[in-house]
C-alpha cells in the first residue's frame, strides 16, 4: 500500500514537474509566432552564389534573423558559392543530398543554376530562388521566385530627378558588369519616367557605364567621363558606396560633385555629410539596398515547408530611403562611429551589422 | 669570361630593343590620345591614371623578376589582395596602426614568396601549378581575414595614394624609385648579374658555381615584396578597396612584362621597359574609355595590344618576311 502510494506520489510529482517544464519552455518561445511559420518541423538551407562582401553578409544575417523567428525551423545551413558557379551548383546538390526540407537560393549565375534548382524541386525540397532571375517557371522548376522589380528603383530615381532638375540635364548612369539584368531594368525604369519630358540626355555608354561595381574601375570610368562631358547634372548608380573613391574625381578636376541618385550605405551618407558644404550641387537620394529581400524569401520558403500562411506577395519593392532635399522619408544618415560597410536601411540593427562586419 | 661578356652584350642589345619598342609605342599612344581622344589627356584623367599605372608598374617589376628566372607568378592576384586587406583592415581607420600593418603585410609577402620559392626553387614544381596553388592559399587567407568585406582606407594612406607632390601624384615617385633601385641592383651589382645569369642559362650558372635554387627562390620573395608595395599604394588610391583587388593585376602584370620585351623563357630582364609598359597599358585603358567605345571593344583593344606585344618579340619577323611568297620568288635565282 505504502509502496503503491509512493509510486502514485512520484508519478504526480513527475507530472507536475513535466507540466511546469513544458509551461516554462512554451513561455520561453517568442510570444508572437509569425503567420508564415507553420507547425511542421523543417531544416532550412541557404545558398549564395557569392557571399564575399558586406552587403551579402548583412543579407545573410538578415535571413538568419528572419528564420529564427520561426521555432519550426530546427536548423539553418549556409553555403557560399564564392563566385564559382560550379561550387554554387554543388552546394545546392549537397544540401538536397543532406535531406534538407527547404532551400533558399541566391542564384547569382542566373540560368546556369536552373538545372540544380529543378533537381532540388523534383527531389521534393521546397526551393525558393530570389533576387536574380534563374529563368524557368514557378511550379515547374522551383516553388516560387521572389523577385524585386529593379525598374521600380529606376522609376524612383527618375521621379527624384524630375523634381531636383526640372529644367532637364545630362544623366550619367553607372552599373555593374556589362548587360547585368539589374542595371538594364533600372535603366528602363529611368527612361520610362524621364523620356516623356524630352529634357534629359543620357550620356556615356548605353544603357550604362560598365564598372563591375569595382571601386578602382569606377574611379577610372568616372574620371574619363568627367573629362569627356563638360556637363554632368546627375549621376545614377545602383551601388552608391562603391562611388566614394570615385566622386572626388570631380574635385580633382575643379568641378563640384553633381546630384546623385543611388542606393544607401553608411559610408556614402558620411561622405555626403563631409562634402556637401563644399559641393552645393551635391544632392543625394537613395533607395534601400534591400538587404531585407532575403527575409521575404525566407518567409516564403518557411511558409511552404511548414504549412504556414503564404506572404501576400512575391515581389520585394524598391523603397525610398534618404532624400537630402526633403529629408523624407529620411534625411541622409551617417553613423561615423560605426563601420562604413553597413546599411542603415536594413531592419537588422546598425550595431548588430557593425559586429558582423568587424568580426 | 667569354660567356659573361656575351651575356652582357646580349643584355644591352635586348634591353635597348625592348625599351625602344615600348617607348615608341607609349609615345605613339599619347600622340593618338591627343589626336583622337583629347579628353584622355586632361589633367583630371592623368591624375587618376598615373597612380594606377604606378601601382601596376611596381607589381609588374616583381613579375619581371620571376619571369627572368623562367617562371611566372600567378599568385600576384592573391598576394596583392592579401596585402591590400592587411593594410586597410588591420588599421581600420587608425593612422597609428598603419605602420605596423605595413610591417605585417611585408612579413606576409616574405612568407608567401618563400612558399613559392621553396615549391619552385627547391621542389622543382612547375611555376604555373605551384603559384596557382599559392594563389588559392592566399585568397583563403584573404577570406579568412576579411570574410570578403572591404574596409575604408586610413586617411594617412589615402594621402599617400591620392596625394600630389610638386603637382605629380605621389605613387609616381614610388614607382620611379622602385624601378631605378631594382634596375640598379640587377644590372650593376654582382649578385644582380648572377641573378640574370641564372635566368639566362641555369646549367652554365650551376657549373660556374652559382647557387641556382637560391636565386630562383629569391626571385619569388622579392616579387611578393614588390607586389606588397604596389598593393599598399593601390589601397591608398582606391578609397574603399574590395577584397579582390589583385584580380585586376594578374593579366596586366604579365602583359607589362611581355610588352617590355622580357622573354617569357627567362634570362635578360627589361625592368625599366616593364615600368614604361605599365604606363602604356594604363593609358590605353583611359584612351579607349575616352573614345567612348563599348566595354566589349575596350576588352578587345586591350587583348589586341597584348597579342601585338607578344608577336613583336616572339615572332622572327625577318624569317616571316623572307618566307612571304612574293619575296621567295624574287629571292630564288632562276636556274
Amino acid at each position: 500500500m505504502t509502496m503503491r502510494r509512493s509510486v502514485v506520489l512520484l508519478a504526480l510529482a513527475l507530472t507536475s514537474v513535466g507540466v511546469m517544464l513544458s509551461a516554462a519552455t512554451s513561455s520561453a518561445r517568442p510570444t508572437a509566432v509569425p503567420s508564415w511559420c507553420g507547425p511542421k518541423k523543417i531544416t532550412l538551407g541557404l545558398t549564395d552564389g557569392f557571399g564575399g562582401n558586406s552587403w551579402r553578409l548583412v543579407t545573410t544575417a538578415s535571413a538568419r534573423d528572419e528564420a529564427k523567428k520561426c521555432p519550426s525551423v530546427t536548423s539553418l545551413t549556409y553555403a557560399d558559392g564564392q563566385g564559382n558557379t560550379q561550387k554554387a551548383i554543388s552546394d545546392i546538390q549537397g544540401m538536397v543530398a543532406k535531406g534538407l526540407t527547404a532551400l533558399v537560393v541566391f542564384p547569382d549565375a542566373g540560368k546556369a543554376i536552373l538545372p540544380a534548382l529543378r533537381s532540388s524541386y523534383k527531389a521534393g525540397v521546397v526551393t525558393v530562388p530570389y533576387r536574380v532571375t534563374p529563368g524557368g517557371k514557378a511550379g515547374v522548376d522551383y516553388n516560387v521566385f521572389i523577385d524585386t522589380p529593379f525598374a521600380q528603383a529606376g522609376e524612383n530615381w527618375g521621379r527624384w530627378i524630375l523634381r531636383v532638375l526640372p529644367k532637364g540635364g545630362n544623366v550619367l548612369m553607372l552599373s555593374g558588369p556589362k548587360g547585368n539584368s539589374q542595371g538594364v531594368e533600372e535603366n528602363q525604369g529611368l527612361h520610362k519616367i524621364l523620356d516623356p519630358t524630352h529634357k534629359y540626355k543620357f550620356i556615356g555608354e548605353q544603357p550604362f557605364e560598365v564598372t563591375n561595381w569595382d571601386p578602382a574601375l569606377s574611379q577610372k570610368v568616372l574620371s574619363a567621363d568627367i573629362a569627356k562631358y563638360k556637363k554632368i547634372d546627375v549621376i545614377v548608380s545602383d551601388f552608391g558606396p562603391s562611388l566614394v573613391g570615385a566622386l572626388p574625381e570631380f574635385t580633382k578636376s575643379g568641378r563640384t560633385i553633381p546630384a546623385l541618385a543611388t542606393s544607401d550605405g553608411n559610408v556614402l551618407g558620411c561622405f555626403w555629410k563631409k562634402n556637401v558644404a563644399k559641393n552645393p550641387t551635391f544632392k543625394l537620394f537613395t533607395v534601400s539596398t534591400q538587404n531585407d529581400h532575403a527575409r521575404l524569401a525566407i518567409d516564403w520558403a518557411v511558409a511552404l515547408a511548414t504549412g504556414g500562411k503564404k506572404p501576400a506577395t512575391t515581389h520585394f519593392p524598391s523603397l525610398v530611403f534618404e532624400d537630402s532635399t526633403t529629408g523624407k522619408p529620411h534625411p541622409v544618415e551617417c553613423k561615423p562611429s560605426l563601420p562604413g560597410d553597413i546599411y542603415l536601411s536594413a531592419k537588422l540593427p546598425a550595431t548588430v551589422q557593425a559586429k558582423l562586419v568587424k568580426k | 669570361m667569354l660567356l659573361r661578356g656575351r651575356l652582357a652584350h646580349d643584355a644591352r642589345r635586348r634591353l635597348s630593343r625592348g625599351l625602344a619598342t615600348v617607348t615608341v609605342a607609349t609615345v605613339t599612344l599619347f600622340a593618338a590620345s591627343g589626336l583622337f581622344a583629347s579628353s584622355s589627356l586632361s589633367r583630371g584623367v592623368l591624375l587618376t591614371m598615373l597612380p594606377f599605372a604606378s601601382a601596376l608598374a611596381i607589381a609588374a617589376l616583381g613579375q619581371t623578376l620571376v619571369v627572368m628566372q623562367g617562371g611566372i607568378d600567378l599568385s600576384v592576384a592573391g598576394g596583392f589582395s592579401l596585402y591590400v586587406v592587411i593594410v586597410t583592415k588591420y588599421p581600420a581607420g587608425d593612422n597609428a596602426r598603419l605602420l605596423p600593418a605595413i610591417g605585417i603585410a611585408l612579413l606576409a609577402a616574405v612568407a608567401a614568396g618563400s612558399v613559392n620559392g621553396f615549391l619552385i626553387g627547391r621542389m622543382r614544381l612547375n611555376p604555373i601549378v605551384a603559384t596557382l596553388g599559392t594563389n588559392a592559399l592566399l585568397y583563403g587567407a584573404v577570406l579568412w581575414y576579411t570574410a570578403g568585406i572591404p574596409t575604408t582606407t586610413t586617411a594617412r594612406l589615402a594621402r599617400v595614394g591620392g596625394g600630389l607632390w610638386l603637382g605629380i601624384p605621389k605613387p609616381v615617385y614610388f614607382a620611379v624609385v622602385a624601378a631605378a633601385l631594382v634596375t640598379a641592383v640587377i644590372k650593376v651589382t654582382p649578385s644582380g648579374r648572377r641573378f640574370e645569369g641564372v635566368g639566362a642559362n641555369p646549367t652554365a650558372a650551376r657549373i660556374a658555381g652559382i647557387r641556382v635554387e637560391r636565386h630562383r627562390t629569391g626571385a619569388y620573395v622579392w616579387a611578393q615584396i614588390l607586389y606588397c608595395l604596389g598593393a599598399i599604394l593601390h589601397a591608398g588610391i582606391v578609397n574603399q578597396p574590395t577584397a579582390y583587388e589583385g584580380n585586376n593585376y594578374l593579366l596586366p602584370s604579365v602583359a607589362a612584362v611581355v610588352l617590355g620585351g622580357t622573354s617569357l623563357l627567362g634570362g635578360r630582364g627589361n625592368l625599366v621597359a616593364t615600368a614604361v609598359a605599365a604606363l602604356f597599358l594604363s593609358q590605353l585603358d583611359q584612351f579607349v574609355l575616352a573614345l567612348g567605345v563599348t566595354y566589349a571593344t575596350r576588352q578587345l583593344v586591350q587583348a589586341a595590344a597584348l597579342a601585338v606585344g607578344v608577336a613583336l618579340y616572339t615572332v622572327d619577323w625577318r624569317t616571316v618576311l623572307r618566307r612571304l611568297p612574293g619575296r621567295r620568288s624574287a629571292g630564288v635565282a632562276p636556274t
